[in-house]
């Protein structure tokens, strides 16, 4: 990836999270990167194209991120309980800015949309990466747990993206717990 | 018309139950009945979620979050009213979808996870390191008391030992302690209660004479001192309502 094309994802994924992705303008991501809307529109064709290519680079740096932390994790009904501890520790470090596709869904609401079709396709794909988890753990009804726990996730980055601090993943971690163990137990 | 902003809701809510978690919990259900309704096809797909928008419905769920005693009364409102608000959208979008049931699960356990410790540290309240002590010390004493006394009780005869009996008999009677199958069917009813969302029967309804009993030994969760209060105490037991679903079993500490 050229340098100026990541600065642009950089630039715009920081953007998009701190004043909104409607309320940024192309203008705005060229100012602060530097650079010109010529060389935006030769790495992006549209606005649309370069809010789907951040969505698709948080949600994969996302996933990674996620991914190696539980490697360290054997035993699949622990990886499930640490899942939260860990989306704790990110959501309330300080360079937590938000989660794009919880963003993009909520300000593209219109199903027609590219944007919101990207986030809820990401929404899906972490709900089925937590469906895995569950049936790993042994778990019958994985989607339905993997359902609750995504609705929980969801819930409280937005609580947290709409207030910094407010705490609203330590009760969301602890209620993933009552929820988790109340499925692993025949 | 966004169904989030409107006083209809609030209302509904009102008088959908005689409990703090029971209001907040209707809120699921209203949805879902509203929704699923012949003729109301959807939420309006252009609005966002917005937390100040629902204002009205968020503070009305506050005050049900305070009064169900809530660590944090105002976040736990807010993100009870995200998360039926997402339900809300993807039943709206798939009316075959069951999402606002699984979120009043979610809910429910968000109700559990801020008032939890509340219920737990009624029962479960770890013994002072005094009291620790005090039974250490105690038992030295009994010990040492039945080494010396023990030669003087083997010399009783018979008939005194029936005696004796008899008086056991007389004074268990008179004080109708407890067996240790009592206190564990009683146990059991508080460690099932304290694993569920449970509504108690309300105390200006209970008569006088019963009243110290019902707080003490079924809101309290202390175990009864005689038959006497363990039978009333049970008859208030089975008046309480609990609500547990399959994943707020056991183990959900």
């Amino acid at each position: 990836m050229s340098t100026l094309r990541e600065k642009i994802l950089t630039t715009a994924t920081n953007l998009f999270q701190t004043q909104g992705i409607n309320s940024t303008g192309v203008d705005t991501i060229v100012a602060v990167a530097g650079t010109t809307k010529m060389t935006l529109y030769k790495h992006f064709h549209s606005k649309e194209e370069l809010i789907l290519e951040v969505l698709k680079q948080g949600h994969q740096d996302f996933q990674s991120w996620l991914s190696d932390k539980l490697t360290s994790t054997k035993k699949p009904s622990d990886k499930l309980q640490k899942l939260f501890v860990f989306i704790e520790e990110w959501v309330t470090s300080p360079d937590f800015i938000g989660m794009g596709f919880i963003k993009a869904s909520a300000e593209f609401p219109n199903e027609a949309s590219p944007v919101h079709q990207l986030s809820s396709e990401q929404s899906r794909q972490f709900r089925q990466y937590i469906s895995n988890l569950a049936s790993d753990a042994g778990i019958k009804q994985a989607d339905i747990l993997a359902l609750q726990l995504s609705l929980l996730f969801e819930g409280a980055v937005q609580a947290e993206q709409m207030q910094r601090g407010s705490g609203a993943m330590k009760y969301a971690k602890k209620a993933a717990k009552i929820l988790i163990d109340g499925a692993l137990t025949p | 018309m966004d169904i989030f902003d409107s006083e209809w809701l609030v209302s509904m809510l009102t008088k959908s139950s005689a409990t703090p978690q029971g209001r907040m919990l209707s809120l699921f259900d209203v949805l879902n009945d509203w929704l699923k309704a012949p003729k109301i096809s959807a939420l309006d797909a252009q609005t966002q979620p917005n937390i100040k928008a629902d204002q009205a419905l968020v503070s009305f769920i506050t005050t049900q979050a305070k009064a169900c005693g809530a660590a944090n009364p105002a976040m736990l409102a807010e993100h009870i009213v995200l998360i039926a608000r997402s339900a809300a959208q993807q039943v709206a979008n798939h009316p075959e979808s069951n999402d606002l049931i699984h979120a009043k699960e979610v809910a429910n356990a968000l109700i559990l996870a801020q008032t939890q410790r509340n219920w737990l540290s009624a029962i479960n309240t770890p013994p002072a390191k005094a009291f620790i002590y005090g039974i250490a010390a105690s038992t030295f004493l009994i010990v040492i008391s039945v080494s010396i006394w023990l030669p003087e009780l083997i010399k009783e005869t018979r008939p005194a030992i029936a005696q004796t009996e008899a008086a056991t008999v007389t004074a268990n009677a008179m004080n109708k302690n407890i067996t240790a199958s009592d206190a564990a069917k009683m146990y059991t009813k508080y460690e099932q209660m304290r694993n569920g969302t449970c509504q108690f029967p309300e105390a200006l309804q209970i008569p006088d004479k019963d009243k110290a009993i019902y707080l003490e030994n079924v809101v309290g969760g202390k175990l009864p001192n005689n038959l006497d209060d363990l039978a009333v105490a049970t008859t208030y037991l089975e008046k309480v309502r609990c609500n547990f679903t399959p994943m707020l079993m056991a183990n959900s500490k």
